[in-house]
């Protein structure tokens, strides 16, 4: 039962973070490097909301979620905006570029300490049963919960809404949906800071779980072959490759050995780019050479 | 076009007249990880370094020489490490300091070999080579120490535990914290312990308890972990919340004082070196001040590693005659005794044999929730530092 906690929660972490590299890289075909940078801005984020606005934690992760959606749509406007036109390659060294400018900035803004928002919004970490053997934390919980609601609310956004369905169409054929009037650049930003918003709601999360220190930003990497497993254009496939990751991970650690679980995912990853390259749900078609 | 002529033949003058002014200071250049990985351990000891030889400048200097200490960051890189090395030989430094991840030692080693200037590892693990037989320009001060550690820990261990010891060991995978968890498993059979588990987890990992779980289902009562803080306070914190209730002791890093008080568990041990600002001694009260005068950001209790090294650094070059060169500075690292005013459990001595030190002092504290306060479990406990 404890490994299926396990799971489910790694899971979460991964598919929550992978959800803005598919976001991102559906609708514009560009793979943001910057993910994981990003997502640490977000926890960041929170530790400073919750500073400013000491005895309202709601109030402090609602404007830390809404500084998330904004840096993303910033992101988008002052920067990858002025990529239109350049190769996907020079828009992914972009990324990469903003990632190492937002870790030297977060650590000239932050230092080097870490920091424990959790503790700022006047809450703990408990710890809760799940049936006869299992337990799980607090923050794992809403983590798995905050992805449901994540991952819901972006199926009904994509399907159901104006702008969604103008999403889908941006990604799927941009010279047309220009052609029939959508404005791409309002789609883009709209995705960047969606994908900012789930990367950063992640960061948070786990901000709330175990901290927020400089190396956040690597476990944004380490959720990258959970979306390359999935395929990177398909949402379902961004959940659907997280928990494979996890489970080979967990697994690992519970019955092989703990030193397997950080190379295995990337040895997943490199077995299916060799047998499947667009992932598990991704489109063959779409997929580009970098 | 005269005039900007004018002002690159001015700037070119000042570059070249730089080293000149630096001729008439004893001069030490850092490398450390400022920045990246691990910056949140290395960076508080340069400054608290920098802070203190700024106050030694401030008080006259050394032999009324001021110190020049030139700073570069590394980022934990070991290609950054190496042109840093290069630059500060480069620039006739006395003597290299490292500050920064293990993986940056080679280059550094190198370059300290190739110049045949001392090399000294302030705040970063200390290399094999620091202990008996000492390699000539190797010189160490950090807290912590490979082997000996793990010695004192299981030491205590043994003494605390009134039934047969199972014990746990969590590692980070990185080189020298399994080969320190590996000796520390090899050490608790020779103890008369059961080791029942060892976990090795990635630098970092996103949710520790997969690893904690393991550990717990194996039913230790002790756990010991050596490891970056990352991977100590988050295992012991994922076995609670899985309902663990044993004993975890663990390596007391800078910022031992302040998670003590934040985690608040009785069980949880830290053992360590340097004492702890509690003690109120009057070298830390001079510390809490020269830091409130520099407004460092870091917490004081974060600061003791960089005023031993700056303390080191101070003892070495007084007994260092101008005009100073690296020999010279050999010599009296060779023969050093700096007195710690209370900052460890005795003076820091280096011999030509022993560029360690002679001996390695222990503490143990932990959280008292009667007390509400950080008390201390064990006191002074030496070991000698000798040829194996």
């Amino acid at each position: 039962m404890q490994l299926a906690v396990n799971v489910a929660v790694l899971a979460a972490i991964y598919a929550l973070i992978s959800c803005g590299y598919v976001l991102i890289y559906r609708v514009s075909r560009v793979l943001s490097l910057a993910h994981g940078e990003l997502m640490m801005l977000g926890a960041y984020g929170l530790a400073v909301t919750a500073s400013l606005f000491v005895g309202h934690p709601l109030i402090a992760i609602g404007s830390a979620a809404l500084l998330s959606v904004l840096v993303g749509v910033l992101v988008y406007v002052l920067l990858m905006r002025q990529m239109t036109g350049e190769s996907v390659l020079a828009a992914v060294l972009t990324t990469i570029a903003l990632g190492i400018l937002l870790r030297g900035g977060m650590v000239l803004a932050f230092g080097t300490q870490t920091q424990y928002p959790l503790q700022q919004l006047g809450w703990t970490n408990a710890s809760l049963p799940v049936g006869p053997s299992a337990r799980i934390s607090a923050a794992g919980l809403l983590l798995i919960l905050g992805t449901a609601l994540v991952y819901g609310g972006l199926f009904a956004f994509l399907r159901m809404t104006r702008w969604g369905i103008r999403m889908r169409a941006a990604g799927q054929n941009p010279l047309l949906a220009a052609q029939r009037g959508i404005r791409l650049h309002g789609v883009y930003a709209l995705a960047w800071g969606l994908a900012t918003f789930s990367g950063g709601i992640a960061g948070m999360l786990l901000a709330c779980d175990a901290g927020v220190e400089a190396t956040l930003a690597t476990i944004g990497l380490k959720a990258f072959p959970a979306a390359l497993v999935g395929g990177l254009d398909s949402l379902a496939g961004a959940l659907i490759g997280s928990l494979v990751i996890a489970f080979v991970e967990v697994a690992l650690i519970s019955y092989v050995d703990p030193l397997l679980s950080d190379v295995v995912p990337f040895f997943v990853l490199l077995a299916m780019l060799v047998v499947r390259p667009w992932g598990l749900f991704g489109t063959r078609e779409e997929l580009d050479r970098v | 076009m005269r005039k900007t002529l004018w002002a690159a033949l001015v700037a070119l003058a000042a570059i070249q007249a730089a080293p000149a002014v630096a001729q008439d200071a004893y001069t030490v250049g850092v490398s450390a990880a400022m920045t990246g990985p691990g910056a949140g351990i290395y960076a508080p000891v340069v400054e608290a370094m920098r802070i203190y030889i700024d106050h030694v400048n401030s008080r006259g200097g050394v032999n009324g020489k001021q110190v020049r200490l030139v700073v570069l960051d590394d980022g934990a890189e070991p290609s950054r490490a190496a042109a840093n090395a290069k630059k500060l030989t480069q620039d006739n430094v006395l003597m290299l300091v490292n500050s920064s991840l293990s993986s940056t030692y080679a280059p550094m080693v190198a370059e300290s070999k190739r110049a045949n200037i001392p090399l000294y590892f302030a705040g970063s693990v200390c290399p094999k080579e620091t202990y008996p037989p000492a390699d000539p320009l190797q010189f160490c001060s950090s807290a912590f120490g490979a082997n000996l550690d793990s010695q004192g820990a299981l030491a205590f261990v043994k003494a605390q535990a009134k039934e047969p010891v199972r014990i746990g060991f969590e590692a980070m995978a990185i080189p020298i914290s399994r080969a320190e968890i590996d000796y520390a498993e090899t050490l608790s059979k020779t103890m008369g312990m059961t080791p029942v588990e060892k976990q090795i987890s990635p630098p970092p990992a996103p949710d520790y308890t997969p690893y904690a779980s393991k550990l717990k289902d194996a039913n230790p009562n002790w756990v010991y972990s050596w490891a970056p803080w990352v991977a100590q306070v988050r295992t012991f914190e994922a076995l609670r919340r899985l309902g663990w209730t044993g004993r975890y002791v663990t390596w007391a890093h800078l910022n031992a004082e302040e998670e003590l008080a934040r985690i608040k568990d009785s069980e949880f041990y830290v053992i360590g070196t340097n004492a702890l600002f509690q003690d109120d001694l009057p070298i830390q009260a001079e510390i809490r001040a020269l830091t409130h005068r520099a407004k460092l950001t870091y917490p004081t209790t974060y600061l003791t590693e960089g005023f031993i090294a700056g303390r080191v650094i101070e003892s070495a070059l007084k007994a260092t005659a101008w005009p100073a060169t690296p020999q010279k500075l050999l010599a009296s690292m060779n023969n050093l005794k700096v007195d710690l005013q209370g900052l460890r459990g005795g003076p820091l001595e280096w011999t030509q044999d022993n560029h360690f030190r002679t001996r390695q002092h222990y503490r143990v504290w932990r959280w008292d929730s009667a007390k509400n306060a950080i008390v201390r479990v064990q006191d002074w406990q030496a070991i000698e530092v000798k040829r194996p």
